[in-house]
C-alpha cells in the first residue's frame, strides 16, 4: 500500500461517542466535521502463551487516524475484534509505565506512540525482551522489581524552586522520572542477550576471564560474574520463590538508575547501596552500549546513572 | 470468615480488598484487564482538596478533604507536595470568589488569598490578567502508584487477585448469590485461551466502576450508574509547579495538573451507556488546550504528548441540569433489600481519591450483613510501598 492510499473519512459512528445519551445541555462531541486523514494499516501482534509458548503473529487490518496511538489501536482491536488480546495499560499518558513494548523492533510506550508517525504500512508489536513473557504483549516485571528495593523512595525534593513555595509547603517535591516501564531492560544488549561487542572491551578488566579464546561476550561476562561472586561471596536476595527471578547476570539499567536516585536521597546509606551497585551483578556488566538511555521514554538516561555509580568510590571496591 | 468476591480491579476494588482483609474476611478480586486499566489509572491525578465541589456538592467536598489528609499520610510516595491555586480571570470569577471561600470554610477546606502579584511571583506562567488567586491543599498524585499499595497490601495479607479474568456470570440461586462465572483471557501453555471456570463466594461486590450497570445485569438487577466520559490532554513540559483551577463553578477545561515533566489538562464530560467505546473527539482536545491556556498561556504552544478518555462512574441523576452537577459522592447498594438478591452489593460513584472511604462504607455494610463487629482499620494501618506488589 502506498502512502497516497487513503481511506474514506471514518463514519460518524466511529468518531462520535457510541450511544451518547443526548441532552440539550450536554457538550456532546459531534462527529468530526473535517475529513480525517485516516489510513488502513496492518497491525501485526505477537500472540503467545506464558514463556512465549506457541508464539505466532496475528494480523489485524484497520483504519487509523492521525492522532491514534498504538494503545488506542490495541484497545480498538480488543473491544471490537478480539477480547482475548492481552497487553498492559493504565494511564494512557506515559506516567504508569505499564505499556512498554517493542514497536517495529524498538522499545516504546504504546500510549504515546502515534501509529501513523511510524511511517510503515505494517506495524509490528512484540513484548519486551529480557523479561519473561506472560502472554501476548505482557511481560512479567518481577525480575526487574526484584532489584529495586520497595522501600527506596519515589519522590525527591526539587533542587531549585526559583519561585519560592506557597504557604505551608516546606519544599516542592516531584515524582521520580523513571516510570519503571522496563524499556531499558529490554533494549540493553547485555540483559537481552544480543551483546556482540568484542569481549576485549568487557568491564571490568580485572574480573574478565582470559580473552584469548574469542568466546562470545555474554559467556565471558557470565564467567566474570561467577568469578566475581566467588571473589566477594555475595549473592542477590532471593526473597521470591518464582524462578524467573533467579539472580540474573546483570540487574539491569532501571534498578541501577533507581539505586543512583536513592543514593542522592540517602547519602548516609552510600556504602550499603554501592555494595549492590558495584556488586557481582551490578555496574561492572555495563558495556556502554547506551541502548538504555536511547530507549528510555522518560528522559532518565540510565546509562549516566550507571557511569555515576562506576565512578564512585565505596561499596568495597575502591 | 466469609469469602467475598470483588468484581473489578480498580482503586475501589483494591481498597475494598485491603479493608476486608484487615477485618478478617477471605477476599478474591477479578479484573478483566490489567489492574487500574479502567478510570483509576487514567484520571487527572488531582488529589482534590474538595474546593472544586464545595459550592454545589458539599458532601463530596467533605469526603475529598478528609481523604486528602489521610492519603497524604498513607501514600506520600505517590504524590507531589505542590498544593493548588484557584485563579480568577474575569468579573464572573471574581463574583464566585466569596461563595467559594465561604463554602470551603464550611467544608473545612483551608484557603489563603493571594494578590495577582503574589500569585504571579509563585507561578510566573499564570496569565497577566489574573485578578485574584486562592491557595487550597490540592496535590498531584500518580494514579497507578496511589492505588497499587492497596493491592499490594491486600495480597500480602492473603487476598487472591486475578487480572485478565473477566466475570461473565453471577450465579444466583434461591435469591442468594453463590459465586461467579469467569473467563481467563490469557492463553495457557497448551495454546488454549478463554478458559471458563467458576468460583464460589459467600458475597459478591460489584466494584466495576462505569461498567457496574453491565455487571449488575449479570445478576438481573439494576444500579443507577451513569458512565460519564471525559477527555484529558497531557502536554510536554511542566507549565506550573502548583495545580491550577479556574475560580468558577466546576466546568470544562478548568484544571491543570502538573506532574513530573508534563502538564495534564482537563477535562470535558459527556454521557454514554457504553464505557467500552470511548472516543477522543479532536474538538474536545482543542477545547481543553484553549480553555487551559486562558489560565496559563504556555499551554497553547506546548506539544501534545497524549490525549485520552476515561469514564467516570457517576451515580445517575435525572435532575442535574448539567452533567458537571451530578454529585461526585458515592453510594453502596445492597441488592438484598433492593432487589431480593441477597449477598450482592454494588459500590459506585466517588473519586479516584475517595477509594479508601468507599471501601470503608462497603465493608461496614458487609460486616452488618454478616454479623461481624470488626471496625475499619484502614485510616491508620500503614500500606506497603507500591513496588512491594511485585514481591508478593
Ligand atoms: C476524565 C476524568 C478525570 C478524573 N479526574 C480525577 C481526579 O483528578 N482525581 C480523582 O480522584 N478522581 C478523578 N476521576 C474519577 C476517578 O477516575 C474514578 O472515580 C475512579 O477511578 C473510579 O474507580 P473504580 O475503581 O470505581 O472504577 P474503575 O477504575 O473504572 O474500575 C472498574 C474496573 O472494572 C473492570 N471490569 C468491568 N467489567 C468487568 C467484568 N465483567 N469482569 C471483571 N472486571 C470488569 C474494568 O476493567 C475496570 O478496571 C476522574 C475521572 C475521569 C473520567
Ligand atoms: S529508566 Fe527509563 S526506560 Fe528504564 S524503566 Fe525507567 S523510565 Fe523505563
Ligand atoms: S499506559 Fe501508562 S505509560 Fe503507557
Amino acid at each position: 500500500m502506498s502512502d497516497a492510499e487513503k481511506t474514506a473519512p471514518e463514519s460518524p459512528d466511529a468518531t462520535a461517542p457510541a450511544s451518547s445519551v443526548s441532552s440539550s445541555s450536554l457538550p456532546s462531541p459531534s462527529p468530526a466535521t473535517e475529513p480525517q486523514q485516516t489510513r488502513t494499516l496492518t497491525v501485526r501482534v505477537q500472540r503467545s502463551g506464558p514463556g512465549g509458548a506457541n508464539a505466532r503473529f496475528d494480523d489485524y487490518r484497520l483504519s487509523v487516524g492521525p492522532e491514534d496511538s498504538v494503545l488506542d489501536v490495541l484497545d480498538r482491536i480488543r473491544v471490537e475484534t478480539d477480547p482475548t488480546l492481552v497487553y498492559r495499560h493504565s494511564c494512557h499518558h506515559s506516567s504508569c509505565g505499564t505499556c512498554a513494548m517493542r514497536i517495529n523492533g524498538r522499545e516504546r510506550l504504546a500510549c504515546i506512540t502515534r501509529m501513523l508517525a511510524l511511517g510503515t504500512d505494517v506495524v509490528t508489536l512484540e513484548p519486551l525482551r529480557s523479561l519473561p513473557v506472560l502472554g501476548d504483549l505482557m511481560v512479567d516485571m518481577r525480575p526487574m522489581f526484584a532489584h529495586i528495593d520497595p522501600d527506596w523512595g519515589y519522590v525527591r525534593p526539587v533542587e531549585k524552586a526559583s519561585t519560592g513555595v506557597p504557604h505551608g509547603v516546606a519544599r516542592y517535591t516531584r515524582l521520580e522520572n523513571c516510570i519503571e516501564c522496563g524499556a531499558c531492560m529490554s533494549a540493553c544488549p547485555v540483559s537481552n542477550g544480543t551483546d556482540d561487542m568484542p569481549p576485549a572491551t568487557a568491564q571490568p578488566a580485572q574480573h574478565a576471564a582470559p580473552q584469548s579464546t574469542r568466546q562470545p561476550a555474554r559467556q565471558a561476562a557470565s564467567q566474570a560474574a561467577s568469578q566475581a561472586a566467588q571473589d566477594t561471596d555475595e549473592s542477590l536476595p532471593t526473597d521470591s520463590p518464582a524462578d524467573p527471578l533467579a539472580a540474573p547476570l546483570f540487574i539491569g539499567p532501571a534498578p541501577l538508575a533507581a539505586l543512583n536516585r536513592e543514593l542522592a536521597r540517602h547519602p548516609e546509606r552510600r556504602e550499603e547501596l554501592l555494595h549492590i551497585g558495584k556488586g557481582p551483578h551490578g555496574e561492572r556488566h555495563c558495556r556502554r552500549h547506551m541502548a538504555c538511555s536511547r530507549a528510555c521514554p522518560s528522559g532518565v538516561y540510565p546509562a549516566k546513572d550507571i557511569m555515576d555509580i562506576r565512578m564512585m568510590h565505596g561499596g568495597g571496591k575502591d | 470468615m466469609e469469602h467475598i468476591a470483588i468484581i473489578g480491579g480498580g482503586g475501589t476494588a483494591a481498597a475494598l480488598a485491603h479493608d476486608l482483609i484487615l477485618r478478617g474476611f477471605s477476599v478474591a478480586i477479578y479484573e478483566r484487564g490489567e489492574f487500574f486499566s479502567g478510570a483509576t489509572g487514567r484520571h487527572h491525578g488531582l488529589l482534590h482538596s474538595g474546593a472544586r465541589y464545595a459550592v454545589h456538592d458539599p458532601e463530596a467536598a467533605r469526603e475529598c478533604i478528609e481523604e486528602n489528609m489521610i492519603l497524604r499520610r498513607l501514600v506520600p510516595q505517590a504524590m507531589e507536595q505542590n498544593d493548588g491555586l484557584f485563579v480568577a480571570l474575569d468579573d464572573e470569577d471574581m463574583a464566585y470568589r466569596q461563595r467559594l471561600k465561604d463554602a470551603c470554610a464550611a467544608s473545612g477546606i483551608p484557603t489563603r488569598d493571594y494578590t495577582p502579584e503574589q500569585a504571579r511571583r509563585l507561578e510566573p506562567g499564570l496569565t497577566e490578567t489574573v485578578l485574584a488567586a486562592m491557595q487550597v491543599p490540592d496535590a498531584t498524585f500518580d494514579a497507578w502508584r496511589l492505588a497499587l499499595p492497596f493491592l499490594a497490601t491486600a495480597r500480602a495479607g492473603g487476598a487472591t487477585i486475578h487480572n485478565f479474568t473477566e466475570v461473565i456470570g453471577i450465579d444466583v440461586q434461591g435469591g442468594a448469590v453463590r459465586g461467579l462465572r469467569l473467563r481467563t483471557l490469557t492463553e495457557d501453555v497448551h495454546g488454549a485461551r478463554g478458559r471458563e471456570w467458576t468460583a464460589p463466594a459467600d458475597m459478591v461486590v460489584n466494584a466495576a466502576g462505569a461498567w457496574a450497570g453491565k455487571v449488575a445485569a449479570l445478576a438481573g438487577v439494576h444500579v443507577p450508574i451513569q458512565p460519564g466520559p471525559g477527555v484529558l490532554v497531557a502536554i510536554e513540559g511542566r507549565v506550573t509547579n502548583m495545580v491550577i483551577n479556574r475560580m468558577r463553578k466546576a466546568s470544562e477545561g478548568d484544571i491543570i495538573v502538573p506532574q513530573r515533566r508534563l502538564s495534564v489538562l482537563g477535562t470535558s464530560m459527556w454521557l454514554t451507556n457504553d464505557p467500552d467505546h470511548l472516543d477522543i473527539p479532536p474538538e474536545h482536545v482543542q477545547r481543553m488546550v484553549r480553555l487551559c491556556s486562558e489560565m496559563v498561556p504556555a499551554c497553547a504552544d506546548a506539544a501534545i504528548r497524549s490525549a485520552w478518555s476515561a469514564a467516570r462512574p457517576l451515580i445517575g441523576n435525572a435532575d442535574a441540569a448539567r452533567p458537571q452537577e451530578i454529585s461526585r459522592t458515592f453510594d453502596c447498594y445492597d441488592h438484598g433489600t433492593r432487589d431480593n438478591v441477597s449477598g450482592l452489593l454494588s459500590i459506585i460513584g466517588g473519586k479516584g481519591m475517595t477509594l479508601r472511604a468507599m471501601a470503608e462504607k462497603t465493608a461496614d455494610i458487609i460486616c452488618r450483613l454478616t454479623g461481624h463487629d470488626a471496625p475499619c482499620r484502614t485510616r491508620e494501618t500503614p500500606l506497603l510501598p507500591a513496588r512491594a506488589f511485585y514481591r508478593s
